[in-house]
């Protein structure tokens, strides 16, 4: 299996012996030794449906095959790295902050709520299944982990939240206060909230 | 150190014990000690060791591989800075550094500065091709050639990786994230089938550079251009 580490804090690097990553198209800055590159399609499965839940949701990310032996370096617009470790479980990422993936993971893209619709945030993510590495960027700074317990729900900005791990449940809240601090411009201003047990991931920047 | 880092997008030197310093205009942030300024003119009257390169000024103007650059001379000590780029320092000790103008931050005033064709020096490297280059990428087809002994400061958008540039090649960078190299390395433009796919964010060409030699190849942390 492939194997993907960090060199500093910006970039990622996958070891390729005759095996292969993917990876959001266009994110490779150099690579060294025998390597091919060929479009695998899009997050969120082939297929008609998965097709059908793209073009309902913009929910959409073009990922491309890196296939051979060598070292292949990624780094997207100087966004710090993150690794995450699956084991059998699912992480809830956002599409634009997914750099590569390894392992035996299975990408959908799944339905999260109607609140969403008026923003275009937060009503469909992408799901990463299974075993195996997940690289994920974030800007303005090193990604920040957030415990949530049952005891303690967390609410964030979408425009920060970048993914979430664990037995979590979301759902979209909107409160008066919130609007005057958060989602500066006009539109409906909401906040994430999560209940449950899990790591909720955010960056130190708002997505434009 | 010549130019020791302040922090990932700061540079310090001290020219009581590195000597004169070249830096792009603007460049300067503060200074302590006695320091003067005096605008560099790579044409070169006045002893600067600049121009040793066939190309005279008028060349460099058309290469558009041209900044204004200021020296400072003097004992104090000056911290320079650039558009929050970040910065990384290049010791040279008689070999060479090949970088654009455009990526150059600042350097020691006893390394010899030449304008060269990126191809140049290597064996199938011909003007037509570093000019194809050149407009394809948007990136210059000259780039500056620093030698000698001293210190170089290079920027980039998040930063730099080293990769190894090794006689057989296999070493390819994505023209949008290449920074610079050092060593005697050749430089070529190559195209590949599906590379549209890689590389390019949306639509460029599907080029690459492939490094071949004995030296290290500079790549940023991003495919945006300075």
């Amino acid at each position: 299996m492939s194997q993907l580490r960090t060199n500093g804090r910006r970039v990622l690097e996958a070891e390729l012996h005759n095996t292969s990553v993917r990876a959001i198209s266009g994110s490779m800055v150099a690579y060294e030794g025998q390597v091919q590159f060929k479009s695998a399609g899009f997050g969120g499965g082939e297929g008609m449906m998965a097709g059908l839940k793209r073009r309902a949701t913009g929910e959409s990310l073009s990922l491309m095959e890196c296939t051979g032996s060598g070292v292949v370096y990624f780094a997207l617009d100087a966004q710090d790295v993150t690794l995450v470790e699956l084991s059998n479980e699912t992480l809830q990422v956002e599409s634009r902050q997914l750099l590569a993936l390894v392992g035996q993971l299975r990408m959908d893209v799944k339905f999260a709520g109607v609140r969403g619709a008026a923003t275009g945030q937060g009503l469909f993510t992408t799901t990463v299944t299974g075993t195996g590495q997940v690289a994920i960027l974030s800007a303005g700074g090193p990604l920040i982990g957030l415990e949530v317990s049952s005891q303690y729900p967390l609410v964030v900005d979408p425009d920060a939240f970048v993914a979430a791990r664990g037995q979590l449940n979301q759902s979209f809240v909107t409160d008066v206060s919130w609007a005057a601090v958060v989602g500066e411009g006009s539109g409906e201003p909401f906040s994430l909230r999560w209940d449950g047990q899990g790591v909720v991931y955010i960056q130190p920047a708002e997505r434009a | 150190m010549t130019f020791e880092k302040v922090n990932s997008k700061v540079v310090k030197v001290n020219l009581a014990t590195e000597g004169d310093v070249l830096a792009r205009k603007g460049a300067m942030l503060f200074y302590t000690g006695e320091v003067r300024f005096v605008p560099h003119s790579p044409g070169g009257a006045g002893g600067m060791p600049s121009m040793s390169g066939m190309l005279g000024m008028a060349g460099r103007a058309m290469a558009g591989e041209h900044e204004a650059m200021m020296a400072a001379t003097g004992t104090g000590e000056v911290h320079y800075g650039r558009a929050g780029l970040h910065v990384s320092v290049v010791e040279l000790r008689g070999d060479r550094l090949v970088v654009e103008a455009s990526r150059l931050l600042a350097y020691t005033a006893n390394l010899q500065s030449a304008v060269v064709s990126l191809s140049s020096g290597g064996s199938g490297g011909g003007g037509l091709r570093g000019m194809v280059r050149g407009a394809v990428t948007g990136q210059g087809m000259f780039t500056t050639q620093l030698s000698g002994n001293g210190a170089a400061v290079l920027l980039s958008h998040g930063g730099t990786i080293e990769l190894p540039v090794r006689p057989g090649g296999g070493t390819f960078v994505d023209p949008q994230a290449y920074v610079g190299h050092r060593g005697n390395v050749q430089v070529k433009l190559a195209a590949k089938v599906g590379w549209r796919d890689a590389v390019g964010r949306g639509g460029g060409e599907a080029m690459q550079l492939e490094l071949s030699g004995d030296g290290t190849v500079y790549v940023q942390a991003s495919e945006q251009k300075l």
